[in-house]
C-alpha cells in the first residue's frame, strides 16, 4: 500500500452557516467512502480524508488552508463563503494546489486554482428571475446579509430590474446573524413589493421567514402565492431550524433538491440513509460537495496522480457522470455546467421542485449576453 | 446603480515580453471575451486597441505612441517594481490602474473595470475643459458685444447682456458664440440689432 492520498476538507460546522457545513461535510465523507475500494484496488493506496473546523473564524481558514497543505492534501474541497474562499485561494495559488468549492456564490472569479462546483448568478439569480418577473411583477424588494454575497446579488438584481423595466420598491441589510428583521418588514408591509429576494443568510433568513409567515397571516397579499420570497441559498437542511410551517409556499433556486425524481437520485439517497439515517433531507450543499469530491477522486484516478495540473486536465476533458446529470467542467472558467431547478417549501419541510432547465454553462462574469433576459423557462408543475 | 461592466469584442494590446504573467492575462482576456495581442515593440497608434497595458517594470517613453486629443486609450500599468520612478513613468504615460506582478487572476478583472472608467472621466473632463477654455477665449467678445448694444440701444450694462443671454438661449447657442456673430454682423439679427 503507497501513502495514502489525502484530501482536505475545510468546513465550519459551527456560526452562522453550521448547518450547511456540516451537510458539507457529510457529503464530503460520504464520496470518500464510496470511493475507498475503487481508489485502492486502482492504485493501491488509501484515500485519508483530513478534517479541519475553523469555527466560523475567518482567519482560521487561512491557518486550517496551511494546516492541510502541510499535511500534504493538494486538494481542499471547503469553504462555503466567499470572504473564506477569497482567505484560502491565495495560499492554494502559492503551493500550486486546487480548491474545490462547491457552494452558490454571487460570481465575478475564475481562478487557475479553483474548481467551481457551485452555481454563479446566470446559473441561479437570473433563471429566478426569468421565472419570477412574468408571473409575479418587477417591482421586488431587495433584502440581504451585510456582505459581498447580499450586495452583489442585489447589485445584479437591480440591474435586472431595470432592464425589465421595473423598479426596485426597497433595498435593506441586516449583519450577520442579526435577528432584528421589524423594519424592513414594515418596509415590505408599506410599499407592497410583487415579490422579495432574500440574500439574507442563517438565522437572519429564518427570522425574517417566520416574521414574513406572521405578516401574511394578517395581509393575504404578503401570502407566498401572491408575493414570494426567494432565495438562492436555503437548503434542505435549514428548514428545521425555522419555526414549523412558516417559511412554506416560499421559494428557492438550487442545482439539487433532495426531492428531485430521478433514478440517480434515489439510488443516492438509498446510500446517503445507509450511512446517515433514513430521516436526513440531502441538501443541495450535501449533493454538492459529494459531486465535488467524487469529482477530484475521479479525476484524480484518472490522471494516475493527484498532481492538480494533471487533475485539472481530467476534470475538463469529459463529461462525468454525476447527481446532477453528466456533468462538465468549462476549461477557460473552472466552472461547472450547473442545471436550475426552482424549489417550493412544502408542508413537510423539503422542496417541490416547480421549474427546471438543463445544465446552464457558467457565465461567472457575465460576457455571454449582459443581463438582459431572454428565454423561457421549461415548466413542470 | 453600477452596470455590470462587459469587455466582450475588445482587444487589448498587452506591450510585455511574453511570459507566466502574460499567459495568465491572456487566460483572463479569454474568458471576459477580450481578444490579446502580446508584443515587446512599439505600439504604432492608439487606434488598435481598446486597452492597452504595458511593461511599466522595462517600459521606455517611446514604446507608446504620443496621445492625441482624445488621450489614447485605457491604459493600466503592469508593474512589479516599487521604484518611485517606476510608478511616476507609469503615470506619465497615463495609467490609470495597476496590476502588480506576478500578475494573480483576481487583480485584472478589477483593474481593467478601474482603468475603463477612470479614463471615461478624463475623457469627460477634458472635453467639458476644452468647452470652458473656449468660452473664456471669447469673454471679450461678450464684453464688446454689450458695449456697441449699449451704445446702438441706449441700454444699460445689465440690459444689454440680458438681451445678449436671452438670445442665445433662444438659439441655444453660447453668449460669447451669440456675441461673436453679432459683432461679426453675419446675418441680420433683428431681435439684438
Amino acid at each position: 500500500m503507497g501513502d495514502a492520498l489525502k484530501i482536505g476538507i475545510l468546513y465550519s460546522t459551527t456560526g452562522p452557516y453550521g448547518a450547511m457545513g456540516v451537510d458539507a461535510r457529510d457529503g464530503a465523507m460520504l464520496a470518500i467512502e464510496a470511493r475507498i475500494e475503487d481508489c485502492a484496488r486502482r492504485t493501491g493506496r488509501a484515500i485519508e480524508p483530513i478534517f479541519y473546523d475553523p469555527h466560523a473564524s475567518l482567519g482560521a481558514y487561512l491557518d486550517g488552508a496551511r494546516h492541510l497543505l502541510r499535511e500534504g492534501c493538494r486538494h481542499i474541497v471547503g469553504t462555503i463563503t466567499s470572504a473564506a474562499r477569497k482567505e484560502v485561494i491565495p495560499l492554494v495559488e502559492k503551493h500550486d494546489g486546487l480548491l474545490w468549492y462547491m457552494c452558490p456564490y454571487e460570481g465575478f472569479e475564475a481562478n487557475e486554482n479553483v474548481i467551481y462546483v457551485g452555481g454563479c448568478p446566470n446559473q441561479h439569480l437570473i433563471p429566478a428571475f426569468e421565472y419570477l418577473i412574468p408571473r409575479f411583477g418587477a417591482r421586488p424588494y431587495l433584502t440581504g446579509a451585510n456582505y459581498v454575497w447580499g450586495w452583489e446579488m442585489n447589485r445584479l438584481a437591480r440591474e435586472l430590474i431595470a432592464n425589465a423595466g421595473g423598479e426596485v420598491l426597497g433595498e435593506r441589510y441586516l449583519p450577520l446573524e442579526e435577528t432584528a428583521v421589524g423594519r424592513i418588514i414594515a418596509e415590505i408591509e408599506e410599499r407592497r413589493p410583487s415579490f422579495v429576494l432574500n440574500n439574507l443568510i442563517g438565522p437572519s433568513s429564518y427570522a425574517f421567514l417566520e416574521a414574513m409567515k406572521t405578516l401574511s397571516d394578517h395581509d393575504p397579499a404578503f401570502r407566498p402565492e401572491n408575493c414570494p420570497v426567494v432565495s438562492c441559498d436555503l437548503m434542505e437542511c435549514e428548514l428545521d431550524l425555522i419555526a414549523d410551517g412558516s417559511a412554506t409556499g416560499q421559494l428557492c433556486a438550487a442545482s439539487y433538491f433532495d426531492m428531485l425524481d430521478t433514478p440517480d437520485n434515489s439510488a443516492f439517497k438509498a446510500r446517503a440513509a445507509g450511512r446517515y439515517g433514513h430521516q436526513r433531507r440531502i441538501s443541495s450543499v450535501f449533493a454538492s460537495a459529494y459531486t465535488a469530491v467524487d469529482l477530484c477522486v475521479g479525476a484524480i484516478l484518472a490522471a494516475g496522480s493527484d498532481e492538480p495540473q494533471a487533475v485539472r486536465r481530467e476534470v475538463h476533458g469529459r463529461e462525468w457522470p454525476s447527481l446532477f446529470g453528466p456533468l462538465t467542467v468549462d476549461s477557460r472558467t473552472n466552472h461547472a455546467a450547473l442545471p436550475f431547478h426552482l424549489g417550493r417549501i412544502n408542508a413537510d419541510n423539503g422542496f417541490d421542485v416547480i421549474a427546471s432547465r438543463p445544465a446552464l454553462a457558467a457565465d461567472p462574469y457575465l460576457t455571454t449576453r449582459g443581463t438582459h433576459m431572454p428565454a423561457r423557462l421549461r415548466i413542470v408543475s | 446603480m453600477s452596470k455590470t461592466p462587459n469587455f466582450t469584442g475588445w482587444h487589448a494590446m498587452i506591450l510585455h515580453r511574453e511570459d507566466t504573467n502574460t499567459e495568465r492575462l491572456e487566460r483572463q482576456f479569454g474568458l471576459l471575451g477580450i481578444r490579446a495581442t502580446c508584443q515587446w515593440a512599439p505600439l504604432a497608434n492608439w487606434e488598435n486597441a481598446d486597452l492597452v497595458l504595458v511593461d511599466a517594470d522595462q517600459g521606455w517613453d517611446d514604446l507608446l505612441p504620443a496621445k492625441p486629443d482624445a488621450l489614447g486609450k485605457p491604459l493600466v500599468a503592469l508593474l512589479g517594481s516599487e521604484a518611485p520612478g517606476r510608478i511616476a513613468w507609469a503615470m506619465q504615460q497615463g495609467a490609470s490602474a495597476i496590476i502588480p506582478k506576478p500578475v494573480a487572476a483576481s487583480a485584472i478583472y478589477p483593474a481593467l473595470v478601474m482603468a475603463v472608467s477612470i479614463h471615461e472621466e478624463r475623457r469627460g473632463v477634458a472635453e467639458r475643459m476644452q468647452f470652458l477654455e473656449e468660452r473664456v477665449r471669447m469673454r471679450p467678445l461678450v464684453h464688446a458685444a454689450v458695449e456697441k448694444l449699449r451704445a446702438a440701444r441706449g441700454l444699460d450694462e445689465e440690459q444689454a447682456y440680458a438681451m445678449l443671454r436671452e438670445c442665445a438661449m433662444r438659439r441655444r447657442l453660447s453668449t460669447e458664440q451669440v456675441s461673436a456673430i453679432f459683432l461679426g454682423g453675419a446675418e441680420p439679427w433683428p431681435e439684438v440689432g
